[in-house]
């Protein structure tokens, strides 16, 4: 049966309202999406913004909390007590063996003004010390037995102050001549440091650094090798090893005969 | 990935620019504040993961989490119990532990490789 021609009509205009409604249905679908996809992305943004602030703040607490460790372990605070004590204690025996020496020379002193006769006493005693400042002081060469402490250090956390130190270490202990790498320590010879590179007076240093110290090799094995003493504190630093090796017969070099410009002797 | 990695290094650079170094008292305080700090990242990626991140849930907790761990180092140092700070020490630990478990699971499972 053939349809009437109303009904095609009809059929038609339903067909494209029909259509229309898809149409609008799929636009309004598509803005929806792409409102969502830019909601999203929007959303993405700000987590990767926070993310990223807690992310620079953790960065920069972290690297501040690592520097204060690192500084903390070579400083006094962060020593144990038991290191503490027994820095006090040395500290203290120092302190009184320096009082004594005070108490020494005050009665010299009060000897020499005393009388003519004590002056002479001083005076002779005085030119025995001349000889004995000479090699003290380095313009003479020194032989006799000692020990040679070697101190490595390959990652250079060394300073000139510790190697000061174990200079005075040596000398507290008794050391009669010194050198370090050959170079003579005399009374004007200071250490430094340019860049990376410790001097010794104006000689460059290169590790390992070898200390030759004449004197009671007992005595100056011991005062590095003291419990708690500089051989443990310098080996608490990280990679620094130090030995210290006793020898009959070593041999320190004469110094460069010092010249003072300004300097010249008082006499009152 | 690699923005949270740059902002990671930028902070790095900062720190190691601006040559900050704590003294030695306040150490405990910072080191359990960073704890907290990565902590607080740590959730703030299994969040996103999850697709439950919310910007301002983080940032204030972040904040409140460093505070709240300074303050239990500074109250366990004036009651006298010093190691007060493990108990934050031990609940981040735990924490991130936790996060970094959960983070793993949900990469695994989105690449699927399970």
């Amino acid at each position: 049966m053939r349809p009437e021609p109303k009904d095609t009509m009809h059929q038609l205009r339903d067909g494209s309202r029909r259509a229309m409604h898809v149409i609008r249905d799929e636009s309004l679908r598509a803005v929806k999406a792409s409102e969502e996809a830019a909601r999203r992305t929007f959303l993405q943004a700000r987590l990767r913004t926070s993310l990223a602030i807690g992310l620079v703040l953790v960065g920069f607490l972290l690297v501040a909390q690592w520097r204060g460790v690192r500084t903390s372990a070579s400083s006094l605070e962060g020593q144990s007590d038991q290191n503490l004590a027994i820095i006090i204690s040395e500290m203290t025996a120092e302190n009184s063996s320096m009082r004594d020496e005070i108490l020494r020379l005050e009665t010299r002193l009060l000897q020499a003004n005393r009388d003519e006769q004590g002056r002479t006493d001083v005076l002779n005693q005085a030119a025995r010390e001349i000889e004995s400042l000479k090699v003290l002081a380095g313009f003479e060469g020194a032989r006799g037995p000692g020990v040679v402490v070697t101190v490595r250090d390959p990652d250079g956390t060394l300073l000139a102050q510790d190697m000061v130190n174990v200079v005075m270490e040596l000398r507290a202990a008794g050391a009669e001549a010194l050198a370090v790498n050959g170079v003579r320590l005399e009374a004007t010879t200071g250490f430094s440091a340019r860049g990376d590179r410790l001097l010794a007076g104006s000689k460059e240093l290169a590790p390992p650094f070898e200390f030759v110290a004449i004197g009671d090799a007992g005595n100056l094995e011991q005062a590095i090798e003291l419990p708690g003493g500089l051989g443990a504190t310098l080996r608490a630093f990280p990679g620094v090893r130090v030995t210290v090796l006793k020898k009959d017969t070593l041999d320190v070099p004469p110094g460069a005969a010092a010249t003072y410009r300004y300097g010249k002797p008082a006499r009152s | 990935m690699t923005v949270l990695a740059l902002a990671l290094a930028l902070g790095v650079a900062v720190g190691l620019l601006t040559n900050i170094a704590i003294p030695v008292m306040y150490l405990t305080y910072l080191g359990v504040a960073v704890l907290a700090g990565i902590d607080a990242c740590l959730g703030g990626v299994k969040a996103s993961l999850e697709g439950t991140f919310d910007d301002r849930q983080f940032l204030f907790g972040f904040v409140s989490n460093v505070l709240m761990a300074a303050f239990i180092v500074f109250v366990g140092d004036r009651i006298g119990v010093r190691e007060l700070y493990l108990a934050a020490v031990v609940a981040f630990g735990v924490r991130m532990f936790g996060n970094l478990a959960t983070v793993r699971q949900l990469v695994f499972k989105r690449r699927g490789w399970e």
